[in-house]
């Protein structure tokens, strides 16, 4: 786990540092960095932030569910992705009390499954109901639909900026 | 000889971990924050190796290594890459001879850890060279893939670094003989239910090969422009990894789902560029619009479904069973995004994937087209495994039939 404290950098840096969260990836930051995530499409990411610390994280989570399956990746799913969030960022000083999410991504494009629903709308479901259960409110979202999308989110600000190819950019 | 699922997963984090330990070592040198985006074992053709590295100029070091695995392993960065290194590093080169020696230095440092690495896993020594500088254009800069005995495969450790605030990247490849790294692959292998003989993964590659020749036919009939078939590779990775192998510019192109054994997913894809180009070769007037249109798009369905046709036709020759598919779907969106669904379907079963890997280009226009195939992995190897080997020869898809359906 990398955890960004600003340490060891220069005062004159203004730009803000970035951080790119991979697939199966999460990070948190207190030191205004931005954190991005490219090439959601039944991904998901899920933002969260304290704004009273303050403290801000990322993850792209890929699948629903932990369950059954034997992989030590807890990022990699809705349910402990977003568990392993809330922790990291409680162990940077935030508190679930005061977090709120927003989620961008779970697109249905390239479904190909003939009957119920495909992996993107069951990632969106999950991650709702795993917030729900730590009563995270989610300020802001930008799901479904068949088109991929990239997303920053500006730590200084809490702002999540949605990019998605042949459209401008929202801002959650 | 035989590997299982476990060796390859085993030996491709290998590679991860020493590329990150080399990146993490850089950083602590010269304060540049950089990302291991990438790291897959790839068998490719020897003339293949490197392809990705286009016609840019590189530098970077090299090392030989001996022992348990022989071979060469290769760092390298573009040139842009290199002045930024140094700067951070010595304030700045005066000379040339002092930019060579700051390569060599970062290098040193960032592959020692990398075969070392190698080494504690095996559990016996890897002697290495002292570095040497090298420099070059795209694949030119790489060392001559290693001969093995009767095959033309190499197997390929490539990692590709890319740092976090610029869009610089560069790469470590790793080209261990092929005997050997078998050898030490086969050791460490079970061979148990999920054991993939080596020499049959070559065929697949050959006939991965035959495909895209095919599909590359197709095109040429199609549009009248004269394609070739340039890489065919089939790679093992991390199923995280896996939406990394497309690029996160917009594509258009088509995607379908095959059944049968193996099941899976494949992607025609183009840039917009060269979709704009190719749908225009096929159009009987000029469009002269900068924009890609409707007919742009559909010309791109049909030649994406025809170039579906002659791959997959290609396949099924060589495995003698009829892979069926739905309908393609067009899609035009980042790169990535396209990929990430199929990844996310196949990962529901399978913690590491083979992709299957091969582009075309045409000298005439600007045209580069990628075809990815994503199998599942243990449908793959039932594939295999029912493959007779003297079959690879046979992919002659007949392009009447294809034009008939």
């Amino acid at each position: 786990m990398k955890v960004y404290d600003g340490q060891g950098e220069t005062e004159s840096e203004i730009k803000s540092e970035q951080i790119k969260v991979g697939i199966a990836e999460y990070d948190v930051t207190k030191n205004g960095a931005v954190l991005t995530t490219s090439g959601l499409g039944s991904c998901i990411g899920v933002a969260l932030y304290d704004d009273t610390a303050p403290v801000s994280g990322l993850v792209h989570v890929m699948l629903p569910s932990a369950d059954d399956m034997e992989d030590g990746n807890s990022a990699k799913f809705a349910d402990t992705g977003v568990e392993t969030l809330i922790e990291e960022l409680e162990a940077t000083g935030g508190d679930r009390e005061n977090m709120v999410a927003k989620i961008a991504g779970g697109s249905d494009m390239l479904d190909f499954s003939e009957s119920g629903s495909g992996i993107g709308q069951r990632n969106v479901e999950q991650v709702k109901e795993t917030l729900e259960a730590y009563d995270i409110p989610i300020v802001g979202e930008d799901v479904g639909g068949n088109h991929g999308r990239s997303i920053k989110l500006k730590s200084s600000t809490g702002d999540l900026v949605v990019k998605s190819a042949n459209k401008e950019s929202t801002v959650l | 000889m035989k590997v299982d699922i476990q060796s390859l997963e085993t030996f491709n984090q290998l590679a991860r971990e020493g590329a990150e330990q080399a990146t993490t070592s850089m950083t602590q040198m010269t304060g540049i924050e950089a990302d291991v985006e990438v790291t897959k074992l790839s068998l490719v053709d020897r003339q293949d190796v490197g392809e990705e590295l286009g016609d840019r100029e590189f530098v970077g070091v090299q090392f030989d290594y001996e022992g348990e695995l022989a071979g060469e392993t290769v760092l390298v960065f573009s040139r842009d890459c290199r002045t930024s290194l140094i700067e951070a590093l010595v304030g700045g080169a005066d000379s040339k001879a002092m930019a060579r020696s700051g390569v060599k230095e970062i290098g040193n440092i960032m592959m020692s850890g990398f075969i070392d690495g190698w080494a504690d896993y095996l559990g016996a020594s890897i002697d290495h060279s002292p570095p040497s500088y090298i420099e070059g254009n795209g694949a030119a800069v790489l060392p001559d893939a290693p001969a093995g005995g009767d095959t033309n495969h190499v197997f390929v450790f490539k990692s590709r670094i890319e740092w976090v605030d610029e869009s610089i990247e560069f790469y470590i490849y790793m080209l261990p003989e092929y005997e050997p790294l078998t050898t030490v692959m086969a050791d460490h292998a079970d061979t148990g239910d999920d054991a993939i003989p080596v020499d049959k993964l070559e065929v697949f590659n050959e006939m991965t090969r035959s495909g895209t020749e095919k599909a590359a036919e197709n095109v040429t009939m199609m549009t009248g422009i004269e394609t070739v078939a340039e890489v065919s590779q089939i790679s093992f990775a991390p199923i995280t990894d896996v939406p990394k192998q497309i690029s996160n510019e917009t594509y258009v192109g088509t995607v379908i789902e095959f059944t049968g054994v193996p099941s899976g997913y494949l992607m025609v894809l183009f840039d917009e560029v060269s979709a704009k180009n190719v749908a225009e070769a096929m159009m009987p007037v000029d469009m002269g619009d900068d924009e890609l249109t409707d007919q742009h798009k559909s010309a791109i369905e049909e030649l994406g479904n025809i170039m579906t046709s002659g791959f997959v036709d290609g396949w099924a020759n060589v495995l003698q069973t009829s892979v069926d598919h739905t309908p393609p779907r067009l899609v035009h969106d980042m790169g990535q995004a396209i990929i990430d669904p199929l990844a996310a379907q196949v990962g529901r079963h399978q913690e590491h994937a083979f992709i299957i890997d091969s582009t075309m280009r045409t000298d005439d226009i600007e045209f580069e087209a990628e075809i990815h195939a994503l199998p599942n992995e243990q449908e793959l190897r039932q594939a295999l495994d029912d493959l007779l080997v003297e079959r690879a020869g046979k992919t002659d898809a007949d392009p009447e039939q294809i034009f008939q359906e």
